[in-house]
């Protein structure tokens, strides 16, 4: 078992990740527009930075391994402000991990497979096996 | 779908950029020249050569009533190093409308991406926008 914890999601990093995602979405970056669709006063956290949480958990747990794959489905939303608690459960190479917030329950539900750094060489590809 | 052509883009992902990722989510420091695996969605998606709210607009889509992302996959081929050009592709491979507990109705629009490298493949994403109806 693994877990993950973030005490208070920051508001001000989300524009960097808008600016990396090319997301003009005004609900990462304006209260206000958060909160004319629905989502209440809070800015909401894009949710590659949701995933990026459960991928950290990932990399602290098992640093001898590479990510290999996730699977992910965006359940809800996490607000600046929030806290976060990552919690992943093993078997074998994979981890299947979930995301939630003390007042809205899970968030971000994923399976991220892992393998070796053997399979990788070196020059940006991994082996090919015959 | 396959009338609707995203150009073709690229992604520099910086050392510079990944430490500023990393520090923003509280993650592991950066050992070699290995990014943050979440880079395998940032730089898809910051590299297709349109942003996603565009192509949602594009095509006649209701982006702007409140899009959300419902999910995503995520196939590394290698792992994305810092200091690296990447080219990205996307297309639209799937437009379905659903019934949504949120919107009543939802479009649910499906785009996959790679990025590669100087010819070599690094990632692939599919990843799955929601947005009410259009009307």
């Amino acid at each position: 078992m693994s877990e993950w914890r973030l005490d208070s999601v920051p508001a001000e990093a989300m524009a960097l990740w808008c600016q990396a995602l090319g997301d003009d979405n005004a609900i990462h970056i304006d209260p206000a527009a958060a909160e004319a669709l629905g989502f209440g006063p809070r800015t909401v956290n894009p949710g590659p930075t949701n995933l990026a949480y459960l991928l950290n958990m990932v990399m602290e747990a098992r640093p001898d391994r590479l990510v290999r794959s996730v699977e992910a489905a965006m359940l809800g939303n996490v607000l600046a402000g929030d806290a976060v608690l990552a919690h992943g459960t093993w078997n074998g190479d994979i981890c299947d991990a979930q995301l939630a917030v003390p007042s809205g329950g899970v968030v971000l539900k994923a399976r991220i497979e892992t393998n070796g750094r053997d399979s990788y060489d070196g020059e940006g590809l991994r082996s090919q096996r015959l | 779908m396959s009338d609707f052509a995203i150009p073709q883009g690229r992604f520099h992902l910086s050392a510079g950029l990944d430490d500023a990722i990393r520090r923003s989510c509280a993650a592991p420091i950066r050992v070699g020249r290995e990014a943050h695996p979440v880079f395998g969605f940032v730089a898809a998606l910051g590299g297709m050569g349109a942003k996603v709210g565009d192509v949602c607009r594009g095509l006649g889509l209701a982006f702007d009533r409140g899009a959300v992302l419902g999910r995503c996959r995520i196939d590394y081929d290698a792992p994305l190093t810092v200091d690296t050009q990447y080219d990205v592709r996307a297309e639209v491979v799937l437009l379905e409308r659903k019934a949504s507990r949120r919107f009543g109705a939802a479009d649910h629009l499906t785009l996959a991406m790679s990025v590669s490298a100087a010819g070599w493949p690094h990632a692939r994403l599919r990843l799955t926008t929601i947005m009410p109806a259009a009307l």
